[in-house]
């Protein structure tokens, strides 16, 4: 019934550990999944949800074990560890399971003779209440802020109801991804991949790679390091292959655009907070390729972020990649059409990729963004159709079009601009228990819902405030978000 | 006769007279009166020496520096929390004395007994609680950890013991708070020498300990049981001017020290199961930081916890409104100790409890309270017998206990042990009033104002159009708040004169639902917004004159909203049998889940749908359509379980909370057009009572869908409004269920869809504006830098501004004078005519528009002035200092306009705030066993901080411990809050990273410790014991550390050597058997290092066939069958996830102290006697080597001659004996060469006889003759010196001479100044 998909709790020891595990995924593959894998585990089902619904045995996905643990082998030329082959198994070894104490062989009167018959429990550290909610919106929030957190989380009826139920192969991807970066973290998934249950460990980080599905871009996973790099234990430093850009989620360029000179208000700065894009990749094959570093903090720096200023220049990408280079110049053109108007400043650069660093697909595309005097910085993104998928797209028309939605955004305003909301609120709360503040554009809906689990995880809540801007011109009105920070330090990071 | 001479006067020379003769002689002259020295003397205070100079700078600079701290922003609330005064020492030092002699210094009662911590004001600004640490090493850490301040008893007859040693290297580790020192027993002393000698060495010791010069009390005496008044008076002006620094770990964590403890567990569950997991409540001040509901918490000693409910009550110490004389009167020196049964009438949302007497009664009266005292416990004994009907038992108790209670007034019944087993509450006797349902509506607090002339906050009843609801209104209930003036028991006496009147008076709880108010605040908030989007159709009630601010939210709306709903919840309460208490607190529980599962509340379902709706922008009929759904889905749900009953009548709240938001909000005022056309629409709402409430089902759909057309919805409520509960849709699954096997499968709703929706940042337009058309674009043309700017940010305004400033210059090369003012004025000439007509109009706002413009010039040039002249001495820490300054100032303004029950959702409880906490689950024990004289910590915790992993510390084994640790052996650590027990590894970091386990500590070195336990944050101190139990004569604190490092795995390795013996040796290669098992695990070690015990190095090759395990290994040399091989390898080590909280206080009375956890290995051997099996081969042996031989050196012929000589063998054989040839022969003489020989002896004896004496003889001559020659010497150098210095004189004469005559111009001069 139940497969587990990862119980990597702790680092593992040397080669021979590893090469067994990657030895699993197989069997389970193979295997009645169920029983191998809990056999293998060692575990018992009590622990994971009940799985009260969805298809018997069929398995939705296949879930590979995680590669190699990163735990750098101890590199003493030949200092070998020799407890590995049929030593102490790391995994039973390790659990973080809360459980209570263990008698051990050596003193069997060990456990204390108290007068606690009926709870031996109660006072164990670790009982932190399972958060529980039911379908797959939103689970990168949901897991980022569970591992922020601490607080273990479960997910039901995920697409419980649909044709094809269960994790998709880039949720799948995702989870490997918070797995790879976490150390000691124990995920569950049923068989069908409708119910998901996790127990967060702490951040870990160092150099790793991944390789995202291309279902989704990498915004989607860039999204959520970008909450957690900042907290690791080593500082992050990760290659993340698959699309960079696509029509859903927002590009690696406007993440670097954005998203890295919001981190720099909060303190978490450095040369080495980086996001390189090494190949573009456009759907549906992808094969791009970036590099994401970031520095790691133990604390952030509380801001006071109310007044955007006004927009002083207007920059941006024109790509194209297995297209003609003249697709970004046209882009160029048609949107300078729209955007000088109001600013003379703009400069749009065209980036055409060829070789190897182009993909696998052929795309071209465009961001924008807004840069004020007071260094907010506001965005705008739209890509071409992936090939085989939709009307062929003129570029001049997107060019346009993404124009526009630089002007909506504009309109709406605020000092982050409307995809960076959630990372923006998230780094408030989790600041000193200062007063942090923000002015943003209206509300998206992922970012309400972000406010939300915000208080579910955090038990915080923003004083929230509806702006509306004095002068005329300024675009729509704002909203003035403002809290207290939960006072959050980085409990990985190790201390000298 | 003759004239005698008289005695001439003379002058004074010397003394005060001739000084002030000479002083005024000399000012005469007009030279007196000199200046200081620095001007009279100016070049004695020049620079002497550059580099002494810059010397002299660092050296300040240096000083100046290390006397700053990182700042930190200041957290501290505005009201801070009274000041944790800990007094602490040995047994009978005097810790109790000086406790009473204290809260008698400062409110002049007399408390006979203290159980647990004492709140007393002690100035216009000061509060202390006051608590008595004893001995018990837990209590000793626990208090340590909330101390602010520490008085340390010390016995000067005795001297210093390890307790106070063992306080002190607690407080360290935790943090040091301030500790001062009181020496008690001074009296005993009769000799004053020693007496003084005593104080000195203890001052002494004590300053090393804690830091030179801290503040050493000294109780000199007792008078009839008491320290001398003078002195403890000094020592409580000590206390109420000291200052504190904040501490890390107290700062970042929210924490109280209860004060007062219910139970609150159903009495039936109690019948049921005596062991049950009980609910309690826990009062007192909170302190640190800011607590959120639902947050972890950990009781030391008992366990970790989740907060089910916090609440703020009313102060019950306040500190006396802010008044300009000069001390406290008596009324405001209040004393609060509910542990000890002072505290008068406490007023708590469960009930209302009476105490009984002051503590002096106690003292007169003992013997008459005897009879009583039987009574009384005869009848606690028939309350707790049953205890099933409570209701009934408890009013019987009141009403027999009443004319008790006015037959001997002031008396005061001290509860002995076994009576506190029996109540359960506190442990102590009192009464509970239980004020029965005997409020009608029609009640009015004014009345019962006039009752008390003290500010209390009175709530007043009321009633509104919707009395005509339901029979279930006769049934409120309510409570009164806590009155802080009632709290000294000279109130608690009087008030029992008026217990009949106040059981007249009820009041609703003080946590009364904050939803209207955050609602109020967020319409505030949105001004903008029409504010007719809520649906608001009452009149305000009677506006309340003396409503303060504590209670502002406390209207009497939603006090009748309250007490509607619990009415409800109470026709569907299934233990209908209990008592009204019980089923009063199970109503506020069951308010607050209705809360919380709602999502704070305060929206309605169709308003859940109202956000939906929003946020998926589907059009209005599908909006309509949910909210149908909604309302549905809650009306089938109604009916089943209490649960979901308390939510309905939450919803049935909600309405009718619109209904009376208007309460005291001026903006409401100024908006009622607008909510008058609402009003119709929800006046059926309002009347309809609300059962029926789901009448006006269409009605609220259209408003839903009349608010959805609202530009502007209510963010907050948007927000954090209602989210589809998952419970709702589990239940409704279960509805559709058929036969319980099949399930009817509907089309997804809405909400479900979004559950498994995209999952997107992006804000995606649904339908963007058209940027081509011109009054889009223009509507963010002031976006731009190329657009309109504001008036203070406005270049040219600027400028202009400038120009009036500083316009006035004159160019002086051309000699034109430009005027700026001219043009300034012209342009307000210009305007003037303008502002004229406006100042018609209003001329107020005109005159403080120049103002402000004035002040803003002055303001910008003393900006100007600043920045010219004090750049330079703003500093980095400056910068630092002031910022963090601004963030403290920001931190302070920001919520400080919004009411506390806002602010408590924004911000969580602050400190300072007297709290109530609600935990459930907590071991049975704790309540039973429960001892007052054990201190109570509530400790928060941080994020994940309640989790459980590997941590890394440095450790020390303190010098003071006799033994050392062992690795594996288990510990008893205090880190954070907590104190546990756990196995530590011992480790210490190889030079390359490696972790290697260590056996044992270091004897005066630091080294790592991991063990498996709660996650603490970095930087967090530590300390070990083996033992909390008893105490031992030697020093009990075992390590100290702090926390390095957190992790879910561990890196500890040991070391590992495996042997082997070579059974084949070729030149360098050799075969090595006996290492490895099998040919696997040579594979995995192929290439590793290894070598034999002689030294030779060499490396594994390959496994060999045969023998198993056996491989091939090349070797830097040949190696002898005798050598043995062996190979290093590291074995990681796991650590036992053992962690054992030590539950001390679940312990039974008395016996606290006795907490043993899990025993040592050594400790189980030697209890049960059981020997260690020696392994042999471990045990040492008497080393004997045997002589060893060499054989000789040979060299082979051959290579003997071919070798050059240098290196060929010598053969140096021994010389035989000389042959007789060789020998030499003996000399014979003749007499006559025998004569000559004799005679030439002698003649050569005399002549050295002669040599000899000659030589003696000139000695003594040269003797002399030196002698004779030192005396002419001296003579000679006197001579010499005598007439060097005649010349040098002459010279010196001569030099001087020049020099005058070439200076005579300068002294000149000099003598003129």
């Amino acid at each position: 019934m139940l497969l587990l998909l990862s119980c990597r709790s702790g680092r593992r020891w040397g080669r021979a550990g590893a090469r067994q595990e990657r030895r699993l995924p197989q069997e389970r593959r193979l295997g009645p999944a169920g029983s191998q894998g809990r056999s293998s585990q060692g575990k018992t089902s009590a622990a994971s949800p009940a799985v009260n619904q969805g298809q018997e045995g069929k398995i939705l996905y296949r879930q590979q074990l995680p590669a190699l643990s990163r735990q750098p082998r101890p590199n003493h030329a030949f200092d070998h560890p020799f407890g590995e082959p049929g030593g102490c198994g790391a995994r039973s070894r390790e659990r973080p399971l809360p459980a209570p104490a263990r008698p051990l062989p050596f003193a069997p009167a060990a456990v204390p003779a108290l007068p606690v018959p009926n709870h031996v429990g109660s006072g164990m550290a670790g009982e932190v209440q399972c958060l529980s909610y039911a379908g797959c919106n939103f689970l990168r929030q949901r897991l980022v802020l569970a591992t922020l957190s601490g607080r273990p989380l479960k997910i039901r009826k995920i697409r419980a109801k649909e044709e094809d139920p269960g994790l998709r192969d880039f949720e799948a991807s995702f989870i490997r991804l918070i797995d790879k970066v976490t150390n000691g973290s124990r995920i569950e998934i049923n068989q069908t991949g409708t119910t998901l249950y996790y127990q967060p460990g702490l951040l870990y980080g160092g150099s790793l790679e991944h390789d995202c599905s291309p279902s989704r871009g990498i915004g989607y996973y860039l999204e959520s390091l970008l909450c957690l790099a900042p907290f690791m234990k080593h500082p992050l430093k990760i290659v993340l292959r698959g699309v960079t850009n696509d029509q859903v989620d927002p590009s690696v360029d406007v993440l670097k655009a954005t998203a890295l000179p919001l981190l720099k208000k909060f303190g978490i700065d450095g040369e080495n907070l980086e996001i390189k894009i090494n190949r573009r990749g456009m759907p549906p094959k992808g094969g791009g390729e970036i590099l994401f570093a970031c520095p790691v903090r133990k604390i952030l720096q509380p801001v006071q972020f109310t007044d955007p200023g006004k927009i002083k220049r207007i920059r941006g990408t024109a790509f194209s990649v297995r297209v003609s280079p003249q697709m970004a110049n046209r882009m160029v053109e048609s949107a300078r059409g729209i955007l000088n108007k109001f600013l003379p400043d703009i400069y749009i650069c065209t980036d055409h990729m060829k070789g190897v660093s182009s993909g696998k697909s052929p795309g071209f595309g465009m961001c924008l963004t807004a840069e004020t005097i007071n260094g907010t910085i506001l965005s705008a993104e739209l890509a071409s159709n992936p090939q085989g998928q939709g009307a062929a797209v003129l570029p001049e028309e997107l060019g346009q079009n993404c124009a526009k939605l630089l002007l909506e955004e504009i309109y709406r305003g605020g000092c982050v601009d409307s995809t960076n909301q959630s990372l923006a609120l998230l780094l408030m709360t989790l600041g000193q228990r200062d007063v942090s503040k923000v002015l943003l554009g209206p509300l998206s809906p992922y970012t309400i819902e972000f406010l939300r689990h915000l208080r579910s995880f955090f038990q915080i809540m923003f004083k929230i405030e509806t702006k509306t801007p004095e002068e005329e011109h300024m675009g729509g009105e704002k909203v003035l978000m403002t809290c207290v920070g939960i006072g959050f330090s980085n409990l990985s990071k190790t201390i000298r | 006769m003759e004239e005698k001479e008289k005695k001439k006067h003379r002058a004074k020379h010397s003394g005060p007279k001739a000084e002030k003769k000479r002083k005024r002689y000399l000012n005469d002259l007009g030279i007196g009166d000199e200046e200081d020295a620095r001007k009279r003397n100016p070049k004695a205070f020049t620079v002497q020496s550059a580099v002494r100079m810059a010397r002299t700078f660092h050296r300040t600079q240096d000083l100046k520096t290390k006397k700053h701290h990182i700042p930190v922003v200041d957290r501290t609330p505005l009201e801070p929390p009274p000041v944790v005064v800990v007094v602490v020492g040995p047994p009978k030092v005097g810790k109790s004395t000086v406790i009473k002699c204290l809260i008698k210094n400062f409110t002049r009662q007399k408390l006979v007994e203290i159980r647990g911590p004492v709140t007393i004001v002690s100035g216009k600004k000061r509060r202390l609680t006051i608590i008595e640490c004893g001995c018990d090493i837990n209590t000793m850490i626990d208090l340590a950890k909330v101390a602010d301040l520490v008085l340390m008893l010390i016995d000067a007859s005795f001297g210093f013991e390890m307790e106070t040693f063992e306080f002190l290297n607690i407080c360290q580790v935790h943090g040091f708070p301030k500790i001062m020192g009181v020496l008690t027993h001074l009296d005993t002393f009769k000799n004053n020498k020693q007496l003084k000698k005593t104080k000195k060495k203890l001052k002494h010791r004590f300053w090393t300990e804690v830091y030179p010069g801290a503040k050493l009390f000294y109780l000199s005496g007792m008078v009839h049981g008491e320290y001398q008044k003078q002195e403890i008076h000094n020592l409580g002006r000590f206390i109420s001017v000291m200052k504190f620094r904040p501490l890390t770990w107290q700062t970042s964590h929210p924490y109280v020290l209860a004060d007062r403890m219910e139970e609150l567990t159903n009495p039936e569950d109690v019948r049921i199961n005596p062991k049950c997991d009980r609910k309690i409540s826990l009062y007192g001040y909170l302190r640190g930081a800011h607590l959120k509901n639902k947050s972890q918490i950990h009781m030391p000693g008992v366990g970790d916890f989740t907060v089910s409910d916090v609440s703020f009550l009313p102060d019950p110490c306040a500190l006396p409104e802010q008044q300009k004389k000069r001390s406290l009167n008596e009324k405001e020196k209040l004393v609060y100790a509910p542990l000890s049964g002072v505290g008068g009438i406490v007023y708590d949302k469960d009930a209302v409890y009476i105490d009984l007497g002051g503590s002096h009664a106690h003292e007169k009266e003992e013997e008459e309270v005897r009879p009583n005292h039987e009574l009384v416990q005869s009848l606690i004994s028939t309350h707790s017998a049953i205890d099933v009907k409570m209701a009934s038992s408890k009013v019987s108790l009141f009403m027999d206990s009443r004319p008790l209670g006015s037959e001997d007034v002031g008396q005061e019944f001290v509860m002995p042990k076994e009576e506190r087993q029996l109540d359960l509450k506190t442990g102590r006797v009192r009464r509970k009033a239980v004020f029965e349902e005997e409020e009608k509506e029609n009640d009015d607090a004014v009345s019962d104002e006039e009752d008390d002339q003290e500010e209390e906050e009175e709530a007043a009843m009321s009633e509104d159009g919707s009395d005509g609801d339901d029979e279930n209104d006769t049934e409120e209930e309510s409570e009164r708040e806590l009155l802080r003036e009632e709290m000294t028991i000279r109130r608690a006496k009087r008030m029992k004169t008026e217990v009949p009147k106040e059981e007249a008076v009820n009041e609703l709880p003080a946590f009364a639902d904050s939803d209207d108010d955050l609602e109020m605040s967020s319409e505030e908030e949105g001004k903008t917004a029409p504010e007719g989007s809520e649906i608001e159709d009452e009149e305000e009630e009677e506006e309340e004159e003396d409503e303060q601010r504590t209670c502002k939210d406390e209207s009497s709306d939603s006090e009748f909203e309250a007490a509607k709903k619990r009415a409800k919840s109470k026709q569907y309460d299934v233990n209908s049998g209990h008592t009204e208490t019980k089923s009063q607190t199970s109503d506020h529980s069951l308010k607050r889940k209705a809360v919380l599962t709602t999502d704070s509340g305060n929206c309605t379902a169709e308003e859940a749908s109202e956000s939906e709706v929003e946020s998926s922008s589907l059009d209005e009929g599908d909006g309509e359509g949910g909210s149908h759904d909604e309302l549905e889905a809650e009306e089938s749900n109604s009916d089943g379980f209490q649960h979901s009953q308390a939510k309905t009548a939450h919803n049935v709240r909600q309405t009718k909370l619109k209904a009376v938001e208007a309460e005291d909000d001026d903006v409401e005022n100024l908006l009622r057009e607008k909510e008058e056309y609402e009003e119709k629409i929800d006046l059926s709402a309002d009347t309809i009572g609300a059962l029926k409430w789901k009448e006006d089902l269409t009605q609220k759909a259209a408003e839903a869908f009349l608010r959805q057309q609202r530009s502007t919805p209510n963010l907050r409520k948007l927000v954090y409004g209602t989210v589809v509960e998952d419970e709702d849709h589990e239940s409704e699954d279960a509805d559709d269920e058929l036969g319980g096997l099949f399930r009817v499968s509907r089309p997804d709703k809405e909400s479900k869809q979004k559950a498994n929706a995209l999952d997107c940042s992006k804000f995606l337009i649904e339908k963007p504006q058209d940027w081509d058309l011109e009054e889009v674009m223009s509507s963010i043309r002031d976006c731009f830098v190329t657009g309109k700017w504001e008036d203070d940010k406005d270049a040219a305004k600027l400028l202009e501004e400038d120009e009036e400033l500083y316009g006035d210059f004159e160019d002086l090369e051309t000699g034109v004078v430009h005027k700026g003012k001219g043009a300034a004025e012209g342009d307000e000439s210009g305007s003037e005519e303008e502002e004229e007509d406006e100042k018609m109009s209003k001329p107020e706002p005109e005159e403080e528009e120049k103002k402000k413009e004035r002040m803003d010039k002055k303001r910008k040039l003393k900006e100007m002035f600043d920045a010219e002249y004090d750049e330079g001495d703003t500093t980095y820490f400056d910068d630092l200092k002031e910022e963090m300054h601004k963030q403290a100032q920001l931190n302070r303004a920001e919520f400080e306009d919004q009411d506390d029950e806002t602010r408590v959702q924004y911000e969580g409880f602050r400190p300072g705030m007297y709290v109530r906490i609600e935990i459930e689950n907590v071991p049975c024990e704790f309540v039973l066993n429960f001892d007052p004289h054990y201190p109570i910590i509530l400790g928060g915790l941080g994020n994940s901080e309640g989790n459980v992993g590997y941590v890394q510390l440095r450790l020390k084994k303190h010098r003071w411990y006799k033994k050392i640790l062992k690795t594996r052996d288990p510990l008893i650590l205090s880190l954070g809050w907590r104190r546990f027990q756990t196995i530590p590894m011992f480790y210490i970091e190889d030079h390359n990273g490696r972790h290697r386990l260590l056996k044992y500590t270091p004897q005066h070195m630091h080294c790592g410790a991991a063990f498996w336990g709660p996650i603490t944050p970095q930087g967090t101190g530590f300390l070990a014991v083996q033992s909390v139990s008893g105490t031992t004569p030697d020093f009990r604190i075992a390590a100290t550390g702090v926390v390095l490092d957190l992790d879910k795995s561990i890196t500890i390795v040991k070391k590992l050597k495996l042997t082997g013996f070579p059974f084949k040796i070729y030149k360098n290669t050799c075969f090595i058997k006996g290492m490895f098992n099998s040919q696997l695990e040579v594979a995995k070690f192929e290439g590793a290092a290894i070598r034999t015990v002689s030294g030779i190095r060499g490396q594994i090759k390959k496994a060999l066939r045969t023998p198993v395990g056996a491989f091939r290994a090349t070797f830097e040399d040949k190696l002898l069958m005798s050598d043995i091989v062996f190979v290093r390898t590291w074995y990681p080590v796991s650590i036992p996830t053992f962690y054992n909280p030590v539950t001390s206080l679940l312990k039974p009375a008395g016996e606290k102290d006795t907490w043993s956890g899990m025993k040592t290995t050594g400790q189980l051997r030697y209890e049960r006697g059981i020997k260690l099996k020696q392994n042999k081969d471990s045990l040492y042996k008497p080393i004997v080597r045997e002589k060893r031989h060499f054989n000789k050196l040979h060299i082979p012929k051959a290579l003997q001659k071919a070798l050059p000589f240098k290196n060929k063998p010598k053969n140096l054989e021994k010389k035989g004996k000389a042959p007789k040839d060789q020998w030499r022969p003996a000399v014979i003489r003749e007499p006559h060469e025998k004569k000559i020989s004799a005679l030439l002896s002698a003649l050569s004896t005399v002549n050295n006889y002669k040599i000899s004496k000659a030589k003696v003889k000139h000695r003594e001559q040269l003797k002399e003759y030196l002698k004779v020659k030192q005396k002419e010497d001296e003579q000679k150098f006197k001579r010499q010196k005598e007439a060097k210095k005649k010349v040098y004189r002459i010279l010196g004469q001569r030099e001087k001479k020049r020099q005058k005559s070439s200076l005579k111009g300068s002294s000149k001069r000099e003598k003129s100044m």
